[in-house]
């Protein structure tokens, strides 16, 4: 049975500050009519009434866009390696109002980077984060997790999950850390009643409807579609209009690839191990040293990713790694709409 | 919790030209504990860190049966390889791995086998072939179909010759000098010179796309399964776990499902991986 609890917008306040006595909170912050995951450092600077997602993804708080894995230094012939991964241990974190297709994406994330191999620095962070998810009242034109399966209610992948009822939210508790918090903060919580958890079910449903007022496939499973399809003339088109900026894997909550390279210091006795957002959009994606690109037209890189997404991920990860969020229809300058590639492989 | 990206140091023991533009590096981990723990199968890579440059995959070119050091034969290309041809012996490198699958050495036994290498290709091949002749009796008829630019550009050219003597070897350069007597052209013509059983018959190769996609058809014209026709690929791979996504073909992971594949394989993928 679910476990659940309600706390009034106040009280909610008042935890944020409880939580930032003890933690780094991470929160949907207002800047410029623009909502960005961010840092806060007082209560007032969270803004949970924004609609839709952020504009940038949450990813960076686990796989920054740039990062330092480690530095080196040369002594007296001899090197010594210094590991950034203990100091990533030592934090202690809550990301808050964070979206269910946002919360899926770092499921869909984990799949990838805990796994056979596991990447210390993810995983690190991975571990030293509470997920306080809020849920939409409202979708954006852009929004699909309906189809995905991703939104806009979700049973997996938060320790607390936030539905906004108006004066106050209906908190889902997921997991024993939440559960932890909740206990921890007792005073600031109250037992929901019937209605109210009826009313939350309605609001989640709303959303969904209105998702599914759109045309789309189940994205979950066109996989099929997109075998017969990968020398359908459709890529051709999208090749055409795709500027190969990477925007799209920029704002792409499950996109996870990167390239590694050295930073010396000035010195040249001493450095660093940088690792750096990629994207498949760039020529230089897939260049060996010979001088051979693997991909060369714009066409087998626009594939690359959506292939990626609606295809390859169920091969390797067992489930597709798109979650409906729509940035990169949003951000794309070339207007090629994720949705529509999709509708037009089914239709194929 | 042990981090994958951490290289371990190591140091190059032993350089050694193998053409103008290519050296076989020996090295060995400066924790002899490490040393002694190091495996790894013919065809597996490892990532190479020449500190301040940074790091790139390179076959492991010696025995798997050497447990004193391991080697890699590199041609100069690139700044990670720019910079590993200016260090010397004793100095200290980084190196992680190994990485990757390996050739199928369990299937090879009782077999005949048919090693087809172009250029910088047979480095990842020599494990294969000194493991082989190790243990000559456990295995059928071996033919060594090697092709390089020129004569100089021929690896291991004493080896060949110690080769030469337990396996069937068959040289072929594009473009021939004063020296050279034997045949010019590119590998495929070598196969009018040998004779095999495609039912009793793998094939281990290594090469340009290019020559691997005509290999491979040559093959495929001779009557061999999808299955023993085998290569290893070469794409960019940063991690070697499958992580940053650049060796990925059809949602196969070069570095971690590869770099050794086989026709039936490579068939069934979407995008045309030779």
């Amino acid at each position: 049975m679910e476990r659940v609890k309600k706390i009034t917008k106040d009280n909610f306040y008042e935890l944020v500050e409880r939580l930032l006595a003890n933690y780094q909170v991470i929160a949907p912050v207002n800047k410029d009519g623009r909502v960005f995951y961010e840092y806060i450092s007082n209560s007032k600077e969270v803004d949970m009434e924004y609609k839709g997602h952020t504009l940038l993804p949450p990813k960076k708080f686990f796989f920054p866009e740039k990062e330092v894995l480690f530095t080196y230094e040369k002594l007296n012939g001899d090197i010594i390696i210094y590991d950034k991964v203990q100091e990533i241990k030592e934090g202690r974190r809550v990301f808050l109002g964070i979206r269910p297709c946002d919360i899926m994406a770092l499921k869909s994330l984990d799949k990838v980077l805990i796994s056979e191999f596991k990447d210390p620095y993810y995983q690190a962070r991975r571990e030293n984060t509470i997920i306080i998810g809020l849920t939409c009242n409202e979708p954006t034109k852009y929004c699909f997790c309906a189809f995905t399966k991703t939104g806009p209610s979700i049973n997996e992948g938060y320790d607390l999950l936030l539905t906004d009822l108006g004066h106050s939210y209906i908190v889902s508790i997921g997991s024993e850390k939440g559960l932890t918090l909740v206990k921890l903060n007792l005073d600031l919580f109250e037992e929901p009643s019937e209605e109210e958890l009826k009313e939350r079910d309605e609001i989640l449903k709303t959303v969904e409807k209105e998702i599914l007022k759109q045309e789309l496939p189940d994205l979950t499973n066109i996989y099929e579609a997109m075998l017969r399809n990968f020398n359908a003339e459709i890529w051709k088109e999208y090749g055409e209009k795709c500027l190969a900026c990477g925007k799209c894997n920029y704002t792409c909550p499950t996109c996870r690839c990167f390239d590694i390279f050295d930073d010396p210091n000035l010195d040249f006795k001493s450095g660093k191990r940088v690792r750096v957002w990629d994207s498949c959009h760039f020529l230089s994606f897939t260049k060996v040293t010979s001088g051979e690109i693997f991909r060369k037209e714009r066409p087998s890189r626009v594939k690359q990713r959506i292939y990626h997404k609606y295809c390859y991920s169920i091969y390797d990860e067992g489930s597709i790694s798109c979650v409906g969020c729509g940035r990169c229809i949003d951000v794309c300058p070339a207007k090629i709409d994720i949705r529509e590639v999709a509708r037009k492989v089914v239709s194929l | 919790m042990k981090n994958p990206y951490i290289p371990k140091l190591a140091i190059i023991r032993r350089i050694k030209d193998e053409t103008p533009n290519t050296r076989t590096f020996r090295l060995s981990f400066k924790d002899p504990d490490l040393q002694r723990n190091f495996k790894f199968s013919p065809g597996q890579f490892i990532e190479l860190t020449v500190f301040n440059y940074g790091e790139a995959p390179f076959s492991i070119s010696s025995s798997p049966l050497e447990r004193e050091y391991l080697e890699t034969t590199i041609r100069v290309a690139g700044t990670v390889t720019k910079a590993l041809f200016s260090l010397k012996e004793n100095d200290v490198i980084g190196i992680r791995g190994p990485f990757g699958n390996s050739w199928p050495m369990g299937k090879l036994k009782g077999e005949d086998v048919l090693i087809i290498a172009g250029g910088i290709g047979l480095a990842p091949l020599r494990p294969v072939i000194k493991q082989i002749l190790s243990d000559r009796d456990s295995y059928g008829e071996v033919i060594l179909l090697y092709g390089a630019r020129t004569p100089k550009d021929l690896l291991y050219k004493e080896e060949l010759k110690e080769w030469e003597k337990q396996i069937d070897v068959h040289l072929i350069v594009d473009v021939g000098d004063e020296t050279w007597k034997g045949r010019t052209g590119v590998v495929t013509a070598l196969f009018d010179e040998i004779s095999v059983d495609p039912k009793s018959t793998y094939s281990l190769q290594c090469g340009p796309p290019i020559m691997m996609h005509f290999v491979t058809k040559k093959l495929v014209e001779l009557g061999f399964s999808g299955d023993r026709i085998v290569f290893s690929l070469e794409r960019l791979m940063k991690c070697g776990m499958g992580f940053c996504g650049h060796c990925m073909i059809s949602g196969r992971y070069v570095c971690r499902d590869g770099p050794v594949f086989n026709y039936s394989q490579i068939s069934n993928f979407l995008e045309v991986a030779l």
